[in-house]
């Protein structure tokens, strides 16, 4: 548990140096503790507590047998300790299958954001001054205003048209929605690339393709493990898209298993919880183990030539 | 001048070409004792370092009549610029900022469009294809050094990318860091390295490839001061080593003295003289290449024109009048330091000294003219308070505050054009 106000507290940081983009990172960290931020620190510790509670409850709750869940107060600690909970919940839902759909669709989620908006903001970012491409930039940006239930019905019909109303069709949608954010990010990053590390490249016989390759992708790569797990999050989490697109209830992704399954758990909560810690499990180990990456590739900031 | 000899790379002989001097304008390209080093090298060719084998194309660089002017411009960057580069050589683009010096050498590397006229590499017309058919390479001001490869990996993209095999890729490289004293640093990436091993770095890159021609766009000026004149003599020394054709830029007039065999001065995109630095300075074209050839600068002063000659103050000057022909009532004078004939005498122009710098054997004497209306020419925004610099001996040096006349060597002035600026004589 204590490494926990401290994974608030940088995913606060995080969120900061994203938006003041990479030319300002590092500011954050060069601020002594002392004086003011005594305060910031309280408050945040503070807001954390609602992110930490329900998460112990979580927790708790799920390692408990179903007589101490029903009997004993929220808070009280599991004893004896119990994977009754579970044990039930994994054959209840039939976790490996769920599992490995929400798998492929958010690993093709991940992969595809990437892929398409490293290709797409190098389009746009080095054609800026072509109208095609800055307007397809502002075209993407606007979709970030256009949330997902207020196209829901059309798109449930479109994809039921083409056949995609299966989990290649949510992987497909998510990939579409990350891309607006994705862009923006990438293409921010892109401006800090200094344009001689192209032109050298490309006096060193590099085609435009391999100069991708070769350069901008690997120079993007703190970058790409940001919007990776923005994708990761977005995807992994997701209930309502893949809730209403998928039409087979076999299919379904994790958390969509979860709510069909919500009634028969009844009033088992230890079942009921044990089965949303094992789908929330991989987002935060994910999460645990890339944010110090994502940290480092944000506050590095520009390249230095 | 009897011959002298230029390398080239050709395969297992070593080649030597006579070059007959005015066939060219190398100045003193060949350096004759590098013939020794060829002995010491047991590789595939004639110099040092891995030459394209069977390449015995000259690598020639003409610029033909080449301009560019930018989108939303009148006036070109680059107005039809004319100069023949020849094989071997190490040619200097110098000048003011935004003179158009990176501009040609970008458009040499395909970096920019050529609007108008043609560049040629060789018997290659290159004005519109891409940099990777140039078969040029380029060393950048910040040197570009790609941050995600270690130094090695960097110095052997080209080949890579070329598709050479990995063993030669690493020999090559190899030859190339031995050379710039880089074999320790060949894992390093390049964040883990000094200003000066990444500048080597940045020339190593060069070399492995051995191409036709070399860019250098300001190479030294992110180095301090110490490091840059080593390096200058490195480069330098470097390239007549490989006798790779060499086409070099800077602000810098002395680089651009040191460094090359010829130098080019730009100045508002239009070449204003390019010849030998010996002839930079002993003959400047006009009055804006007398002014930025030499440090410290040419003295320039407005002096009315008499029957036989000029009147420099009190001080007579003759000039054969033929020369001075069909200029108006007034010519520039100009002069160096260190032809200037200091004296006491009331002969000459009248000066007061505010400044004498000691430089030992020499001082340099700075000095405003006694009459205000008389104002010295001269290049940059300080024109205005431009003194008159003078070189006297260490050992008898005016005092601050007198009175001293000065009249320029009548072997070494030079005579400009009021209005045009242009030579006379």
């Amino acid at each position: 548990m204590s490494t926990q106000p401290a994974l608030v507290s940088e995913n606060v940081q995080a969120i900061e140096n994203l938006e003041g983009g990479p030319a300002r990172g590092g500011s954050f960290r060069g601020r002594r503790i002392g004086g003011d931020s005594w305060t910031t620190t309280f408050l945040l510790a503070l807001c954390s507590l609602t992110v930490l509670i329900p998460l112990y409850v979580t927790i708790a709750m799920a390692f408990k047998t179903t007589e101490q869940a029903v009997e004993g107060s929220a808070f009280s600690l599991p004893a004896p300790f119990s994977i009754d909970g579970f044990r039930e919940a994994w054959s209840l839902t039939d976790f490996p299958r769920a599992f490995t759909i929400s798998l492929l669709v958010t690993a093709g989620t991940v992969f595809g954001t990437i892929i398409l908006a490293a290709f797409a903001s190098y389009a746009i970012s080095r054609n800026w001054e072509r109208r095609l491409f800055r307007y397809s930039f502002f075209y993407l940006l606007a979709a970030m205003f256009i949330p997902f239930p207020v196209l829901a019905l059309a798109q449930i019909r479109l994809t039921g048209l083409a056949g995609l109303d299966n989990p290649a069709g949510v992987t497909l949608l998510h990939i579409m929605f990350q891309l607006s954010f994705s862009v923006l990010l990438f293409t921010a990053f892109l401006r800090s690339i200094p344009m001689e590390l192209e032109e050298s490249a490309r006096i060193d016989g590099a085609s435009t393709w391999q100069t991708f390759w070769h350069l901008i992708f690997p120079l993007l790569a703190p970058m790409s493990a940001t919007v990776g797990i923005f994708a990761f999050l977005a995807s992994w989490n997701d209930f309502m898209m893949p809730s209403l697109i998928t039409s087979d209830p076999s299919l379904q992704t994790l958390p969509v298993v979860q709510s069909i399954f919500q009634t028969q758990f009844s009033n088992n909560y230890n079942v009921s919880f044990a089965s949303y810690l094992m789908a929330m499990a991989p987002a935060i180990i994910v999460y645990i183990f890339t944010q110090r990456w994502v940290m480092a590739g944000v506050t590095q900031g520009a390249v230095k030539g | 001048m009897a011959q002298r000899t230029l390398t080239t790379g050709g395969k297992g002989a070593v080649a030597r070409v006579p070059i007959d001097p005015p066939a060219r304008h190398t100045g003193d390209t060949a350096d004759t004792d590098v013939g020794g080093s060829f002995t010491l090298y047991n590789g595939s060719s004639g110099t040092f370092l891995p030459v394209k084998e069977g390449n015995d194309v000259m690598a020639t660089v003409k610029f033909d009549q080449a301009s560019r002017i930018y989108p939303g411009n009148d006036t070109p960057s680059v107005d039809r610029l004319d100069i023949d580069v020849a094989d071997g050589e190490f040619l200097v683009l110098v000048g003011p900022s935004g003179c158009g010096k990176s501009t040609s050498l970008r458009m040499l590397a395909g970096l920019e469009e050529v609007n108008d006229g043609k560049i040629w590499i060789g018997d290659r017309d290159v004005t519109d294809l891409s940099p990777k058919d140039r078969d040029v390479a380029m060393v950048f001001q910040n040197y570009a050094l790609y941050p995600h490869m270690t130094v090695a990996d960097n110095m052997g993209f080209a080949l890579k990318i070329a598709g050479v095999d990995k063993g030669e890729i690493r020999k090559r490289v190899q030859e190339a860091a031995g050379i710039l004293d880089l074999t320790d640093y060949l894992e390093r990436k390049p964040k883990a390295l000094s200003g000066g091993q990444r500048q080597r770095v940045a020339m190593g890159r060069a070399i492995v490839r051995s191409p036709q021609v070399f860019l250098m766009d300001e190479p030294l000026s992110n180095l301090d001061a110490k490091l840059r004149v080593q390096t200058r003599t490195q480069i330098a020394s470097l390239q007549r080593r490989l006798g790779v054709t060499t086409v070099y830029v800077t602000h810098d007039q002395i680089e651009a003295m040191t460094m090359g065999d010829r130098i080019a001065l730009l100045k508002d995109g239009i070449l204003q003289q390019c010849a030998t630095p010996r002839e930079m300075y002993d003959r400047p074209n006009n009055v804006f290449v007398a002014g930025f050839i030499g440090s410290p600068a040419m003295n320039l002063v407005s002096v009315p024109v008499t029957e036989d000659g000029v009147q420099f103050g009190s001080h007579r000057l003759h000039v054969d009048r033929s020369l001075l022909g069909s200029s108006g009532n007034e010519v520039i004078v100009g002069m160096r330091p260190e032809d200037v004939e200091v004296t006491t005498n009331e002969d000459g122009l009248e000066l007061i000294v505010d400044v004498v710098e000691e430089l030992g054997a020499d001082a340099y004497v700075y000095a405003t003219p006694a009459n205000p209306d008389i104002r010295l020419e001269g290049v940059g925004d300080d024109a205005l308070a431009k003194p008159f610099i003078a070189r006297v001996d260490g050992r008898r040096v005016p005092d601050k505050g007198s009175k001293i006349f000065v009249y320029p060597n009548p072997d070494h002035m030079h005579v400009f054009d009021k209005e045009s600026g242009a030579r006379l004589g």
